[in-house]
């Protein structure tokens, strides 16, 4: 394959597939929100926070997708790797990787729209469960991070800028 | 090794990691996304169930007026504003009202998939409902006092009622699943009792085969429910056959097959007491402990032990399984306890009854 | 600092007559958290016929707030009002009994009630009233189907007419069998509707018994029929033109409640806060014991307050009372209630020790740590200058404006606003105001690291701020654990941790001489021998398995800090994102018109908003969880039960009152 398609494959899909697992997480925890709120708007702040936490997932996707666009100069200057060499494969290849995990990883925005809708369910009926609830959907975050983590150290060690 | 090799390996791994990992997202998320909105509503109305302090508020209502006002801000407000004079047979109405309504909203938000379960939950009241009526017919009383306002046959059900004879109420029950038993009891081959086992019979085998047909959790769940519904009906009907001394074979035919529970060694004891023993062993030996004195003299207290066994069951459950079925089940079990506990509280206060004697026999009810 | 605040038991026993004058003090002062008192020979007390009332009056004074508050018209809001909100009036009541109050409250409610019942009752009339109309218009929509006058559709005297609908495939066998049974004396009208008939029979009287129930049997749904003469069109009309009326006067009515509302509510206000902790000191009532003459009542209260309350007491007492202070027993250290001590400026952070639950009344209080490491590590995730200004500009305000509430909002603005500052220092370091706006605008920005070219750096520092983090915690654990006695709990749970972390420590700093890894190596390996003892201990068979997970979770807990660089990123790339478009964008114009610039600047404004609000609460998120889950899992328990002082909730009352 070109190393062009290699590169924006992997920023495609780092972006795409964290982004849609955050619309699917966020769009599990609305439902949620929406329950509550029917019921008693009172629960409206606190279901709003819980079911904006699975959104970080396609901001770390975004995040890859332009350092993925930035190191291989297609943003800003002109694509660094048209040449068909090992070194130019590898690299792309690389890139492919980063996005590749941070897009899987991302889907850990699903699981974690669950858990916030459980949350906003509990916290409807206890408040005192708030913090709990936030806390037990920042769990669900960890792989994500792990994966932008891991990205990053392919991107700036394998590449660099 | 070839470039190609490679490649051709990496995409194949690509494509399976993909695959897989697609299979699972749509299921994790076909499974819980439906239940993300009903559940969570329902855990908002479950925080609004009325606490033991509100009963004894209400207790202190001292009449139906004030009654209706202490309950004003809930949601049995809009049922309880048609109440124009109170008196207890309309109050009750509105609460029997209110409590459909959270039958019929939990079948409109829950997915289509289990959401068929709730309108069969509510033939029981037609089940109630129809035997009432052919009994106070047969009796030769006033049949609409005893009619609970719920259910999906009630215009039919009124017209019942209202029927003069027996055979208009056959004209009526034309069509429906109750039409072949009402058929042999005016025939005289079965009698009122065992009409009213088969329609309960009928009843739960509907619950039973919808049960089964589910998969995974729901499934499990659904069973489970029907299950202890059943082992409840059986449990209670066998014990009040045993303090009427009634034999095994009198028995027998009044039960509802499905249950969990092995009645058999049950039947053949000889008083309830031993019965009682028997059933040590099973899984409501823990329930029927803890109340075991009371129930030998009353069986309404067993009753209700094993009513709170269900809802703390489905609770755990519910706990199991945060985004599934046990949630809503949980809720509509609790929510009976409390419009009959609301219901009894409102017939005692209209018998003049002072507070304290409401607040004790109003606990003994749930 | 470090404890929680000293507590002591008190018991009281005095005479029944001073019993409401002694509560209302108590509650006034919100000073001892009362406890149910067991005792054998007394009986219990129970609410008396006025507490009654006040719950009953509270439930009825309620509904009048809520009806009145729904029609108040409201003045102000807007930010000012969101920063700076008035402070409530508080009005002031004298107290003299119970009796007395409920007896106030009663001349209120028969002055104020019918007022308010009318206004609402006419109200509701109204709508019942409109929502009648509407339904008959449906209903005559449904009729203007048949085109019938609508007088012909009612009985007479040997006539029954039945109008309504039936499912569409029912529709057929219906007709068959009720002219089967009528003996064909029937006439039926019907008009097709969408799955249902619309279907009008006429049949003798005679014949009712029989139709009856067939209608039934095929749940014909009946509908009554509007009254009035004429078409169904014709009507409709009229009963639009009633439906208008009725719409007037219910602005009016409502016109009426705004009047009423205006004039009263802060009176209803003021009257159901006065009812509603009544109500609430009625609560504390079965936890007494009382004989004939006396009662008598137990409870927790600080130590600095207990000059104070005995004091008091004796005051109301006139003296005669029996009065016990006394330090709590071994026994009692489940049931002290925690109460926080803290200093000034980290007591608004009290609010999140409190959310994770309070410590037990031996262990230490962390809020004093928390107060450093949950604004650094927010500080660390967000990473802006620009960003932590505008928290702080916010926060301080917010800070200035509900500081005399001593509310949530105060507390949570005051952890904001430390937080912002550490977000400031941290921009700073790492060069990053609006992200990399000002170097793509052409400055040169002093910076010790760029949050992305070294990325590896930011890593290394997060694992070991971790680090450090971790041993803070094992060290707390450590101290706590010995000075309540249990050794072999420090040294196996904690002491193993506090050497493993030292023996990674020695090994990076100590890598390049011989005898530096040695000592690493020998440290993490008693560490580790230590560790597995303690597991050996306390699990027995599990060990072998538990020692695996336990240590990989260590190492989870570790790499968990890896989250301060990745949030850092994520700021820092979203900031630059946003940059990186309004740059794209700048220059375009059509023709003489920069339009480029107007739309980069409203991208620019919002996106960094945005980019704030999302980050900020990620930012305070991980940061707590930091704080729960990794640290406070090194040491800390938050058993502790919260002091809950019985203590009266007064926003626009005051009570005056003396015994």
């Amino acid at each position: 394959m070109d190393p062009i398609v290699y590169v924006s494959l992997g920023a495609a899909l780092a972006a795409g597939l964290a982004g849609a697992a955050s619309a699917f997480g966020v769009g599990i925890a609305g439902a949620a929100a929406a329950g509550v709120v029917a019921e008693d708007e009172k629960n409206f702040k606190n279901a709003l926070i819980l079911e904006g936490l699975p959104m970080t997932q396609s901001i770390y996707g975004l995040i890859t997708l332009f350092l993925i666009l930035m190191v291989s100069g297609i943003l800003g200057g002109g694509f660094k790797f048209t040449a068909d060499n090992p070194d130019n494969i590898v690299k792309s290849a690389i890139l492919l990787g980063a996005g590749l995990t941070v897009g899987l990883t991302g889907l850990s925005a699903i699981p974690q729209g669950i858990i916030a809708s459980a949350g906003i369910g509990a916290v409807a009926k206890n408040p005192k469960t708030f913090t709990q609830g936030i806390i037990f959907a920042a769990m669900a975050e960890t792989m994500a991070i792990f994966g932008l983590v891991g990205a990053l150290i392919m991107i700036v060690t394998g590449v660099g800028f | 090794m070839e470039t190609g090799a490679v490649s051709g390996i990496l995409n194949t791994t690509l494509a399976l990691i993909f695959t897989w990992v697609g299979y699972k997202t749509s299921k994790i998320i076909y499974k819980y996304t439906p239940y993300s909105y009903p559940n969570a509503r329902i855990k908002a109305m479950e925080s609004k169930l009325l606490t033991e302090q509100r009963f004894n508020e209400l207790a202190e209502s001292r009449n139906l007026q004030n009654f209706i006002v202490n309950l004003e801000d809930t949601d049995y407000r809009d049922y309880l504003a048609e109440v124009q004079e109170p008196d207890v047979e309309s109050v009750e109405k509105a609460l029997e009202k209110a409590l459909a309504g959270t039958y019929e909203l939990m079948a409109r938000i829950l997915p289509r998939r289990v959401s068929p379960f709730f309108r069969l939950l509510l033939e029981e009241w037609d089940v109630r409902n129809i035997t009432s009526v052919v009994k106070a017919k047969l009796a030769g009383e006033p049949a609409t006092d005893y009619i609970v306002e719920i259910g999906p046959m009630l215009p039919k059900v009124k017209a019942m009622a209202e029927s003069k004879s027996m055979e208009e109420i056959l004209v009526i029950l034309e069509g429906t699943p109750y039409e072949e038993p009402y058929q042999r009891l005016l025939l005289g081959e079965i009698d009122v009792r065992t009409f009213e086992t088969e329609l309960y019979r009928m009843y739960y085998g509907k619950l039973l085969n919808y049960a089964l047909s589910k998969k995974e959790e729901e499934r499990t769940i659904l069973e489970e429910f029907v299950r202890l519904r059943i082992d409840r009906m059986n449990i209670l009907t066998v014990l009040r056959g045993k303090v009427a001394k009634l034999s095994a074979e009198e028995i027998r035919p009044m039960l509802i097959p499905g249950g969990s529970v092995k009645l058999d060694p049950l039947l053949h004891v000889e008083d309830l007491g031993m019965a009682l023993a028997e059933l040590d062993s099973t899984r409501y030996g823990p329930v029927i402990r803890d109340v075991r004195e009371e129930v030998e003299r009353d069986l309404g207290v067993l009753e209700r032990a094993l009513e709170g066994y269900i809802i703390e069951r489905m609770n755990e459950l519910n706990r199991f399984y945060p985004l599934s079925v046990a949630t809503p089940l949980g809720y509509v079990l609790q929510k009976g306890r409390e419009v009959k506990k609301l219901r009894a509280i409102a017939k005692l206060i209209s018998d003049g009854l002072p507070p304290e004697r409401i607040k004790e026999l109003a606990g003994d009810v749930a | 600092m470090f404890r929680p605040e000293e507590m002591v038991k008190i018991e009281v026993i005095t005479l029944n007559r001073y019993k409401d004058a002694l509560l209302t003090y108590l509650h006034e002062k919100g000073a001892v958290e009362i406890r149910e008192l067991d005792v054998k020979v007394a009986q219990r007390d129970s609410p008396n016929e006025y507490h009654r009332k006040a719950a009953s009056y509270s439930i009825t004074i309620s509904r009048l707030v809520e009806f009145l508050a729904a029609h108040l018209r409201r003045k102000g809001g807007g930010i000012k009002e969101f920063f700076f909100p008035p402070e409530r009036k508080k009005r002031k009541y004298r107290y003299e009994g119970i009796e007395k109050l409920i007896k106030d409250v009663e001349e209120f409610l028969s002055r104020v009630e019918p007022q308010v019942k009318a206004v609402e009752g006419k109200i509701t009339s109204i709508q019942t009233e409109m929502e009648r109309i509407k339904g008959e218009i449906a209903v005559l929509e449904l009729l203007s189907g048949l085109n019938i006058d609508v007088s012909y559709l009612r009985p007479t005297d040997m006539l029954e007419i039945v109008v309504g609908t039936v499912d569409r495939n029912k529709f057929k066998p219906l007709v068959e069998e009720i002219r089967k049974a009528t003996g064909g004396r029937v006439v039926v009208v019907s008009r097709d509707l969408k799955d249902r008939v619309l279907a009008v029979f006429v049949f003798l009287k005679r014949d009712q018994d029989r139709v009856n129930p067939i209608l039934a049997k095929y749940s014909f749904e009946r509908i009554e029929v509007p009254e009035g003469k004429g078409t169904p069109e014709e009507l409709i009309k009229a009963y639009r033109s009633k439906l208008k009326e009725k719409e007037k006067e219910l602005e009016k009515a409502k016109k009426d409640a705004e009047k009423l509302a205006e004039r009263h509510y802060d009176d209803v206000v003021f009257y159901h806060e006065l009812v509603e902790n009544e109500r609430d000191k009625a609560t504390v009532l079965p936890m007494l014991a009382r004989t004939n003459m006396t009662f008598a009542l137990t409870g927790w209260l600080p130590r600095v307050r207990v000059p104070e309350i005995l004091e008091g007491i004796k005051r109301i007492t006139r003296g005669k009372a029996y009065i016990n202070v006394r330090e709590p027993t071994d026994e009692e250290l489940e049931e002290i209630p925690i109460k926080l001590k803290n200093p000034w400026w980290a007591k608004p952070f009290e609010m999140l020790t409190e959310m994770y639950g309070v410590p037990r009344y031996d262990e230490i209080d962390p809020t004093p740590i928390i107060t450093f490491t949950y604004s650094f590590f927010f500080g660390f995730m967000l990473t802006d200058f620009m960003y932590g200004l505008i928290l702080a500009i916010i926060s301080a305000l917010l800070v200035k404006g509900h500081k005399k509430f001593n509310d949530g909002t105060y507390k949570f603005s005051y952890t904001l606003l430390v937080s912002s500052i550490f977000t400031m220092i941290m921009g700073a370091i790492f060069g990053s105001y609006f992200g990399n706006a000002l170097d793509l605008a052409g400055f040169h920005v002093p910076r010790v690291w760029d949050t992305f070219k070294d990325a590896l750096v930011v890593l290394q520092l997060a694992l070991a701020i971790g680090l450090a983090h971790l041993f803070t915690g094992y060290t707390i654990g450590f101290i706590v654990k010995l000075k309540n006695g249990d050794v072999r709990g420090a040294v196996l749970d904690q002491l193993s941790w506090m050497l493993i972390i030292l023996g990674i420590v020695a090994f990076v700093l100590g890598s390049n001489s011989p005898s530096g890894s040695m000592i690493a190596k020998a440290l993490f390996g008693v560490g580790l021998v230590l560790f597995a003892i303690g597991e050996v201990v306390s699990n027995g068979g599990l060990a072998a398995l538990l020692i695996i997970s336990d240590f990989f979770g260590f190492v989870g807990s570790w790499l968990s800090y890896a989250r301060l660089m990745a949030l850092a990123l994520a700021t820092a790339g979203i900031a630059m994102v946003i940059n990186i478009l309004v740059q794209m964008i700048w220059g375009v114009s059509i023709g003489p018109v920069p339009i480029g610039i107007v739309i980069g600047l409203i991208l620019f404004v919002g996106g960094q908003l945005f980019s704030v609000a999302i980050n900020a609460l990620g930012a305070f998120v991980h940061s707590l969880r930091l704080q729960y889950v990794e640290f406070f899992g090194t040491f800390y328990s938050g058993d502790g039960k919260p002091f809950e002082p019985f203590r009266a909730k007064r926003e626009v009352s005051e009570l005056e009152f003396e015994a």
